[in-house]
């Protein structure tokens, strides 16, 4: 406080004295006048404090506004947990038929959890679930959703109408986790080459997808390339030629009581190959599990096509009798002792139907004589047969781009000699795949390049090395046709399509000790239409077969494996874009003009 | 000491008071409450009960308190603010040792009709009994030491028997509500900065003794502050509330998702969606339209206590009346902004709107000790 002015100054006091006036009125209205002034000091004071702290309300105002402002015009955004380490990238290419339609995508599904101490009714959530999901145990599950533990993973990944349901629930305690899961959206068709996929790391908000078979795992790092962008990995396989092969296989196989069915369709030029289906098989979605016990030959997952390796019999007669017209060493003319048996090495070769103590080479492979060809292969040799084959590419596994194909490894015998070269003429003796044959015979037929089978697309020509001349090849497109037209293969005749092919039984190895089974065979065509201008080679091989129509159970090829081939091509051929027709007369060169 | 005695001019007495009552004000609070009645209906799924209609009646109870309250002169209540104090003191002590435990914390008394949580009435007699010291208080006198330390013990003793039950929020609110009288009463500011200064300081001691050899808490206790922070570090655990309202706000867009359309609430994804966090149904179901709406409607209800203080010749009313304005603010703000991720969760509602008995009846006490002060002005 400053100087205090005096309530009752004598400067006024004294003249009021004078004058008779009550001093005491002055002393009031100064003190009221200090009153005042006081009030208005304070009054001015606390107006300034009120306004700040006004101010203070309209800051506060101000940023809650504003915060409200931004949450109204943001997105929502479901809250994520901070985890440690990278997340998962898990993008995957889609992959694609020739035409482009979808073999495998991407589906995005949710996986689901439960925080127990966020469940508000165990016996409810318990039980709600367990009718969801029958697999589930009620009880076991409230057992677990009423114990300490703080997360239990219930499934990796639930399909849309169970989410709804679990979200139909209303359990805040069960939560769910995306998943991007691969699909299939053909289910099993195409299953062995697609192979399957399954979750690598995984966490709550996110799993890795992995391929495990098939071309899932052989291209697994270019489909989870970031940089491909959205560019899908283009198959061969044509989706609707695929479903009929299955389709007419499946029924084959049942028809011929087949414990197993394999078929290949391939383009003859380019090695591509256009269906491939191997039966029984399983549905890439869910992956079955690989067998603990027995032959892995027995499992779904086992590409019989691709994997199996078997001595697949006669139709290797035609490489034999390709290989000796290459060499000049017979024209089709040429007529070869086949009076039997044909005795080698304590072992004798017999035919199965005897036609003359001497036939032509063509005779020899339409009515498949094991003696004909066997002697013609001793013409050959051990030397030339050995380089013959391995152009053909039947020592190696075959170069297509599966993870299982390595599997496929052919077995060769442990000693070339001249009794091998002798049965391995006729297909006993050396277990290939039915892809190797596929390739070879159309190595054979398109002209005598040699084909390299491939899974992927091939938008030019694939022209390989050459094997046979053009006259050879396009003797062995005559020779096959009269397979189909007067031989083994007569079940094999498809209107307008000119099929052409050979026949091939194999008596099955026993599995424990040595020799063969009498009832069992492998039986196999292997062929190409149509005949004049080869476009694809099919392949179809079935394990067991027995067509029980007849009196006794028939096995042979010509009676099981010919008759699913021709319903093959009669479904498949028009779906390729062939159109039947009438075929040219003198299309094949059956004379000697190649000696 | 009051100086009415130089400018009374006319005041309203008997039923003519009932013209003079600050109708604009009553009008806000109703349509403050109504929007709580329509809230909890539609949390309720569309329901009376179990909120909305004990809501309203408690409304309508508070309304006639508020009344009453309104026609008695403020001078009785200035007097009677100590006793008011006295009691509200005494029943946080009886909380403290008989109270009906409820949430994992004592905080009420059952008085068969409603449960009364004492620390809500202390947010009220606190403002009373400080308005009444610095109305008794020699203005020359405010800003000794001794003077200071008396409101200072007024407040800390609430404020350390809310901390016991234990109710944070309600105890912040007391300690601010407090100091915001003694910061309008005129107390020197130099006491305000060293306080402020002290809490400051002592926080970012805290935080910057972390990581060195001589850090002052454990390391699991700077995780639960950072929790306490940053809920989302933690967001189904500590952050669950925080990042499902903030999902509702951002749901909500401008115009929202309509009339009992709000997913978040109603899907039981908050389970405190009828009291503290009853805004995110708002501002879900009429978005940053209608949550902003309720915003000015708060901001009208305290741009009138402010008139009615600055109006007020009375020091008690003025006091009073912004004291009453600032517990108002800090209970709405710090709700909103708890809400919308800008302040830590603590327990505090939104004041009308969030159902709960006892916070209802003693706000609109409250508003009828503005109304009081409004009718007797001196005009």
């Amino acid at each position: 406080m400053s100087l205090r002015t005096p309530l009752r100054p004598l400067a006024r006091i004294l003249p009021a004295r004078q004058k008779g006036e009550n001093p005491d009125a002055i002393e009031r209205e100064n003190l009221r006048l200090r009153h005042e002034a006081q009030r208005d000091k304070m009054r001015q004071r606390a107006e300034s404090r009120l306004i700040l702290v006004a101010l203070c309300f309209m800051i506060a105002f101000g940023a809650v506004g504003t915060r409200m402002y931004a949450l109204a015009t943001s997105d929502v955004e479901e809250p994520e947990l901070v985890t440690n380490g990278a997340s998962i990238v898990n993008t995957r290419a889609d992959i694609v038929d020739r035409e482009g339609r979808v073999l495998a995508t991407n589906f995005v599904t949710n996986s689901l959890y439960a925080h127990p101490h966020e469940i508000i009714d165990a016996r409810a959530a318990a039980d709600g679930l367990a009718s969801i999901f029958p697999d589930m145990d009620a009880d076991a599950l409230h057992r677990r959703f009423t114990s300490e533990t703080r997360f239990i993973w219930l499934r990796r990944y639930i399909s849309p109408e169970q989410e709804q349901l679990v979200h139909d629930l209303g359990e805040p305690g069960l939560l769910f986790g995306p998943r991007e899961m691969r699909l299939y959206p053909n289910g099993s068709l195409a299953a062995h080459i697609m192979g399957g996929a399954s979750f690598g790391q995984e966490a709550v908000n996110a799993a890795e997808v992995i391929g495990v078979a098939g071309v899932e795992s052989e291209f697994d790092e270019v489909l989870r390339d970031p940089a491909r962008g959205d560019a899908p990995l283009v198959l061969s396989i044509d989706l609707s030629v695929q479903a009929a092969v299955e389709q007419v296989l499946a029924g084959g196989m049942a028809m011929m009581n087949a414990r197993g069915a394999a078929a290949v369709l391939m383009d003859a030029r380019t090695g591509e190959i256009v269906a491939m289906a191997s039966l029984p098989d399983f549905d890439p979605n869910a992956r079955p599990r690989p067998l603990t016990d027995g032959e892995a030959a027995d499992s779904p997952l086992f590409n019989r096509a691709m994997q199996g390796v078997y001595e697949l019999g006669s139709v290797f007669k035609t490489f034999t009798i390709a290989q000796a017209l290459e060499e000049g060493l017979v024209n089709v003319e040429t007529m070869i002792d086949t009076t039997g048996p044909l005795r080698m090495s304590g072992f004798a070769i017999n035919d199965f139907h005897y036609y003359g103590a001497s036939q032509s080479v063509e005779d020899v492979l339409v009515h498949s004589s094991n003696i004909g060809t066997a002697r013609i292969a001793q013409m050959i040799g051990a030397d030339r047969q050995q380089r013959f084959l391995g152009q053909l590419g039947f020592f190696q596994p075959t170069a297509v781009e599966m993870v299982e194909a390595s599997a496929g490894r052919p077995l060769l015998p442990s000693r070339w000699g001249e009794l091998s070269t002798m049965t391995i003429s006729y297909g006993h003796g050396l277990s290939t795949t039915p892809l190797h044959l596929a390739a070879g015979y159309a190595s054979i037929l398109n002209g005598g390049t040699v084909v390299t089978p491939t899974v992927l697309r091939q938008d030019a020509p694939v022209l390989g090395e050459r094997v046979v001349s053009e006259e050879v090849s396009q003797t062995m497109r005559g020779l096959l046709r009269s397979v189909v037209t007067d031989g083994t293969a007569s079940f094999g005749e498809v209107e307008g399509y000119a099929v052409g092919g050979k026949t091939g039984t194999a008596d099955k190895p026993r599995t424990a000790g040595g020799g063969y089974y009498e009832d069992r065979v492998i039986a196999t065509f292997a062929g190409a239409f149509p005949m004049y201008d080869p476009q694809y080679v099919i392949v179809v091989t079935l394990d067991e077969p027995s067509e029980t129509s007849g009196p006794e159970p028939r096995r042979t090829a010509g009676w099981t494996a010919v008759p699913i081939a021709a319903e093959l091509i009669r479904r498949a051929a028009p779906l390729l874009g062939l159109r039947p027709t009438i075929e040219p007369l003198g299309a094949y060169q059956l004379s000697s003009a190649s000696q | 000491m009051s100086f009415l005695e130089y400018n009374v001019k006319f005041t309203p007495t008997g039923w003519r008071k009932i013209l003079y009552l600050n109708w604009a004000l009553i009008l806000l609070i109703t349509a403050v409450a109504s929007i709580g009645f329509l809230m909890l209906y539609s949390v309720a799924g569309g329901a009376m009960r179990p909120w909305a209609e004990p809501q309203m009646e408690r409304f309508a109870l508070g309304f006639v308190a508020m009344l009453v309250v309104a026609m008695v002169p403020i001078w009785f209540w200035r007097n009677m603010s100590a006793l008011a104090f006295g009691i509200s003191v005494i029943l946080l002590l009886y909380v403290e040792f008989f109270g009906t435990v409820g949430m994992g914390a004592q905080r009420w008394i059952n008085l068969g009709f409603m449960r009364l949580q004492p620390s809500e009435l202390t947010k009220i007699t606190l403002v009373m009994i400080l308005a009444a010291y610095y109305d008794w208080l020699d203005l020359s006198k405010k800003s000794r030491p001794l003077f200071v330390l008396i409101p200072l013990v007024i407040i800390l003793v609430p404020v350390y028997l809310t901390l016991r039950q234990p109710d944070l929020g309600t105890a912040l609110l007391l300690l601010m509500g407090g100091g915001g009288v003694m910061f309008i009463a005129g107390v020197h500011w130099a006491y305000f900065v060293t306080v402020i200064g002290g809490a400051v300081g002592a926080v970012a001691a805290v935080f910057a003794s972390r990581g060195t050899p001589w850090q002052l808490l454990q390391n699991y206790q700077y995780r639960r502050i950072d929790t306490f922070l940053d809920p989302t570090t933690d967001p189904l655990g500590a952050g669950y509330h925080i990042t499902q309202s903030q999902i509702a706000l951002g749901s909500g867009g401008w115009t929202g998702r309509g009339f009992m359309q709000g997913t978040q609430s109603r899907l039981n994804f908050l389970p405190e969606k009828h009291t503290d966090f009853i805004f995110t149904t708002l501002a879900e179901e009429f978005g940053f339209i209608g949550a902003a709406s309720l915003l000015v409607l708060y901001l009208l209800i305290l741009a009138f206590c402010l008139v009615t203080a600055f109006q007020a010749k009375d020091r008690f009313a003025s006091l009073m009346t912004v004291g009453i304005a600032v517990a108002f603010f800090l209970y709405f703000s710090i709700n909103m902004a708890m809400v919308m991720g800008l302040a830590p969760v603590v327990g505090v509602p939104l004041p009308l709107v969030s159902y709960g008995g006892s916070a209802m009846l003693v706000l609109m006490v409250a508003f009828g000790l503005v109304q009081s002060a409004h009718i007797h002005r001196p005009r």
